[in-house]
């Protein structure tokens, strides 16, 4: 008996079609990566990380002007870019993510005058100014009729440029900046971990070295494992039903926040951290729990002083794991955190983390596929590395072991 | 811990020592007991409380407009008949339909795919290739849900749009059925893969070398014999990846178009799945718009929970059966 | 009139640095029990590996010299493995029976090589299964499981699965070491059986079953091959000292 033809082909076809399938995973992988850094590297920079999300307005006056800028139009603006001599400062046309025409600062000389400025609003504010990237919206004169950023930039360059003062310059910030929810998500970390990880800890210390082998044990350890087959929208309605109520009962919170958001992810990393400890912990051999006990160490010296640093590492990575599940978790936090996306940032109060601030950014209308992008890559960059030192960090471990 | 041992470690130190420490023993395996039994009760904790607020809306009046009726709840083809905060006129029956097709038809385009490439990693690939493909794997299960809506909403929706235009059908921007089976086979297609690589590592090789030594090729011997030996993994990875496509939330709600009223069976038409109802408007605080909310929630644990007693059943009967 | 069905000349075997086999050179007699003996790691296996080209799925393996089959060199160039493997079958130390049914275990080598007749295929399995003494046991539960055979039983399972091949050589690698003392004899029995139409090649850790069942006897140790002769010479009269130590048990 010999192969015929049919079987090679069929043998050929079968090989094709699993290599075939093997390229769906990459080429999925490959247009996923394209994506978000297409739509989302144009806006990386360091204003994104410290920049307030929602625009600030602004007011600004302006006393009598000794001294008028002397600085020509710098080589490096271009035609669309109109300067005012006089004053320092050029503005240009642009349109906002809405579609609407704006007058954006898009130089502002070192002599500028517009530097002694003053808040209308606050006339204590020392760190008033005038900044680039600033939207105009108008600037009021005394003797003539307001320059409004509707006619475009020229118009407002050359009414400023025949003026020696004005009353008053509506400007205001960009906005965009994902400072807010960054500093939710760290705050968010810090918080699940406290909760999550002496609790877990403690459990599977518990259920390795106290618990013995009986029902109760066994019907404990299934609740436990039961929580890993729940979705994380669950979680959110729990956290939504339990730690948010708490929150506002027992702290200055209205209602969900960032300790409600953190004691909910804490639930949903239980099991994570319980079953990696666990593991970390059963790799410690006996003899070394023998040993001390022999030498008249109790239970507890045993454990805190001889088996729970031989498991650290396992720990460490449960950690590292925990992290990298808390910044990309969106469902569960959506109900528990709240979709607000604040600048100023409490724990009591309303503010949002990164992975829900793509969320709160793709219902929008419309939607905001860029700066989505943007925290995409942030968060994927950050998860990456985590799950780069998890690897890095099983290796070097089990090779110590 | 023996007796032996603990008579020997009683006899070296002096007595109130040892009362302290067994003190302290006492006290440390105290907080542990009580940090477990927390942990433990958290389930209980989350079906009481959604169960709590979820029955609710129809054994209550909810605040005059009456409660919801439970059949119409789970057999009705309309979110809500009526306006919101004046009608208890709420269902989910179409979209318990959607959710479990749904999903179906997402496992049923990822497993093939996921399958063949844990057998090229696992078996065909060199050492070097298997690497890579592995790490591109784990690099697609780390992606959040959320960056896998952000990329269905960019690029599937556009894929789907314009295939719907081929076929001269109009679809709301792409939302629809076909891109949320899409994506849900997307994401759960790292968690297929990975398990049934596990699977099929696992078939022993005597029975590989036992089908070679026949005069069977490698590629025979991959399909007819290592396939068919880590079934039962397989089957496995094929429960754990559609139990993900059920409980997807964010993903979904970005691509499905929240259709109101069901179920959609038009591949491009929108359509609502049991997560993205209970994402959708999240404005109300109190009142039955916002019970309804943990409703839905349970009725999504009822709808896991009995699909994973469905699946494990089918898993043992499959193990029984011998392959032919 | 001697007839050989596999000529060897000057074979090498390397695994990576280590060198199992040096430069071995003997011929296999067809329609004759030839049995390997000496002690562990002296190659044996790896030589009865090199005869059907199993030690190809090893990595880091490399093979010099001639394994001439009908005169043919197996490892020459583009020479057909597949086909090879159908006219030599092998049978392993600890069975390995598919997780299939019976029937299917039997006709799985038969279907992979394009045969779908279903009349044929049945004549296949009842002839095979007779021919290695597992018929009258298992007519009546073919579509059983093959697992749920005791040990004694899937090695002749095995046994049959590679005649179903219709194989010229059958090649065992110590068939009978995970068995106890009466399947190994049924084993043996079936071996004096099938020697009257294949040639059987077989390492056995027992020189007493060598002494047993083989017509001729090689002695290995340490990858070279000391003595190869008739059974009976080599069990009462053999030429190398070694040879002799080796047969009285000082050593291995």
């Amino acid at each position: 008996m010999s192969m015929s033809n049919k079987r090679k082909r069929k043998d050929f076809v079968l090989q094709a079609i699993t290599y075939a399938a093997s390229l769906i995973g990459v080429f999925i992988l490959s247009l996923i990566i394209i994506f978000i850094f297409k739509n989302g590297v144009g806006l990386i920079n360091w204003d994104l990380v410290t920049n307030d999300y929602h625009a600030q307005y602004y007011n600004g006056g302006i006393n009598e002007i000794e001294i008028f800028s002397k600085t020509v139009k710098p080589s490096e603006l271009s035609e669309s870019d109109f300067y005012s001599n006089k004053w320092g400062l050029a503005l240009t046309d642009d349109i906002n993510r809405e579609g609407r025409a704006i007058v954006v600062v898009s130089y502002l000389a070192n002599d500028s005058p517009l530097h002694d400025m003053y808040d209308k609003n606050d006339l204590e504010n020392n760190t008033f100014a005038l900044e680039i990237g600033n939207i105009v919206s108008s600037i009021k004169f005394e003797n003539k009729e307001s320059a409004l950023s509707v006619y475009g930039a020229e118009k407002m360059i050359n009414a400023l440029e025949n003026e020696t003062e004005f009353r008053e310059i509506v400007f205001s910030s960009l906005g965009g900046g994902i400072r807010g929810s960054l500093i939710t998500t760290l705050y968010t970390i810090f918080f699940t971990l406290i909760f999550a990880l002496p609790t877990g800890v403690c459990s599977a210390l518990y259920l390795t070295e106290f618990a013995k082998n009986n029902q109760f044990t066994r019907i404990i350890r299934g609740m436990i494992d039961m929580l890993t087959g729940v979705p994380s929208i669950i979680f959110g309605l729990m956290g939504l039903a339990v730690f948010v109520p708490l929150t506002i009962r027992y702290t200055p919170a209205s209602g969900a926040n960032i300790l409600s958001g953190s004691l909910t992810l804490a639930v949903i990393l239980l099991p994570i951290i319980i079953r990696s400890t666990e593991e970390s912990l059963k790799i410690v051999p006996d003899e070394y729990r023998f040993a001390s006990l022999a030498l008249g160490a109790n239970k507890t010296q045993t454990t805190f002083r001889v088996v729970l640093p031989s498991a650290l590492p396992g720990i460490l990575t449960a950690t590292l794991l925990a992290i990298g599940r808390v910044i990309g978790e969106s469902a569960a936090l959506i109900f528990a955190i709240g979709t607000a996306v604040k600048d100023e940032i409490s724990i009591f109060g309303k503010s949002t983390t990164l992975a829900v601030h793509i969320w709160s950014l793709m219902t929008d209308e419309p939607a905001n596929i860029e700066l989505a992008s943007t925290i995409s890559i942030i968060i994927l960059i950050i998860v990456l590395v985590l799950n780069l030192l998890v690897k890095l960090l099983s290796k070097a471990y089990l090779r110590n072991a | 811990m023996s007796s032996k041992n603990e008579w020997l470690t009683s006899l070296k130190q002096p007595l109130n020592l040892k009362k302290k420490k067994g003190l302290i023993d006492f006290v440390i395996q105290l907080i542990f007991l009580i940090l477990t039994i927390i942990s433990a009760s958290f389930i209980v904790i989350i079906i009481v409380f959604i169960g709590k607020e979820g029955i609710k809306p129809f054994i209550t009046d909810n605040g005059g407009i009456g409660n919801v009726d439970l059949i119409r709840f789970l057999t009705g083809n309309e979110w809500l008949k009526g306006t919101a905060f004046k009608s208890n006129l709420y269902s989910v029956g179409f979209a318990i339909i959607n959710t479990l097709y749904i999903s179906l038809l997402a496992l049923l385009i990822a497993m093939p795919i996921g399958v063949l490439t844990a057998l090229f990693i696992a078996k065909i690939a060199s050492k070097k290739l298997s690497a890579i493909m592995r790490t591109i794997i784990e690099l697609l299960a780390a992606v959040p849900s959320i960056v896998y809506g952000l990329f269905g909403s960019g690029l599937i929706l556009v894929f789907v749009y314009n295939l719907a235009k081929i076929f001269g059908v109009q679809s709301q921007g792409g939302n629809s059925v076909l891109a949320t089976i899409l994506v849900l086979a997307m994401m759960i297609l790292p968690t297929i893969t990975a398990l049934s690589e596990v699977a099929i590592r696992s078939v022993g090789k005597e029975i590989e070398n036992g089908s070679l030594a026949l005069g069977a090729t490698k590629t025979q011997t991959n399909f007819k014999i290592v396939l068919t030996s880590a079934k039962s993994g397989i089957f496995s990875a094929a429960i754990l990846g559609i139990g993900r496509a059920l409980g997807e939330a964010t993903a979904v709600s970005l691509v499905a178009g929240n259709a109101q009223s069901g179920p959609s069976l038009d591949f491009f038409k929108t359509t609502s799945t049991l997560t993205s109802i209970m994402l959708q408007g999240l404005k109300e605080t109190v009142g039955l718009d916002y019970d309804i909310r943990f409703s839905v929630g349970l009725v999504l644990m009822a709808v896991i929970l009995f699909s994973n007693l469905i699946l494990n059943y089918a898993k043992k009967m499959v193990g029984n059966v011998d392959v032919k | 009139m001697v007839n050989n069905i596999f000529t060897i000349s000057n074979l090498n075997l390397e695994y990576g640095s280590f060198q199992a086999l040096k430069q071995i050179s003997l011929n296999i007699e067809n329609k004759k029990v030839t049995a390997l003996i000496g002690p562990s790691g002296c190659g044996k296996t790896s030589f009865l590996r090199c005869l059907n080209r199993m030690n190809d799925l090893i990595s880091d393996c490399k093979v010099s010299g001639d394994v001439l089959y009908h005169e043919e060199n197996i490892y020459g160039k583009n020479y057909n493995v597949i086909s090879l493997r159908t006219k030599v079958g092998m049978v392993f130390q600890k069975p390995n029976p598919f997780p299939m049914s019976i029937y299917e275990n039997i006709a799985y080598g038969p279907k992979c090589q394009g045969l779908k007749n279903k009349n044929e295929l049945n004549r296949i399995v009842e002839m095979s299964l007779k021919k290695s003494a597992l018929w009258e046991e298992v007519k009546d539960r073919l579509k059983n499981s093959a697992l749920s055979l005791s040990g004694g039983q899937q090695q002749r399972l095995c046994i049959a699965r590679a005649i179903a091949m219709e194989p010229e050589v059958i090649l065992m690698d110590e068939p009978t070491s995970a068995l106890d003392p009466i399947a190994t004899l049924k084993i043996e029995q079936l071996i004096n059986d099938l020697k009257e139409n294949y040639a059987i090649v077989i390492v056995t850790h027992s020189m007493q079953q060598a002494a047993r069942i083989s017509d001729n006897t090689a002695f290995f140790l340490m990858g070279e091959l000391v003595e190869y002769d008739e059974t009976d010479i080599i069990f009462s009269t053999p030429s190398n000292s070694k040879t002799e130590e080796y047969i009285t048990g000082r050593f291995g």
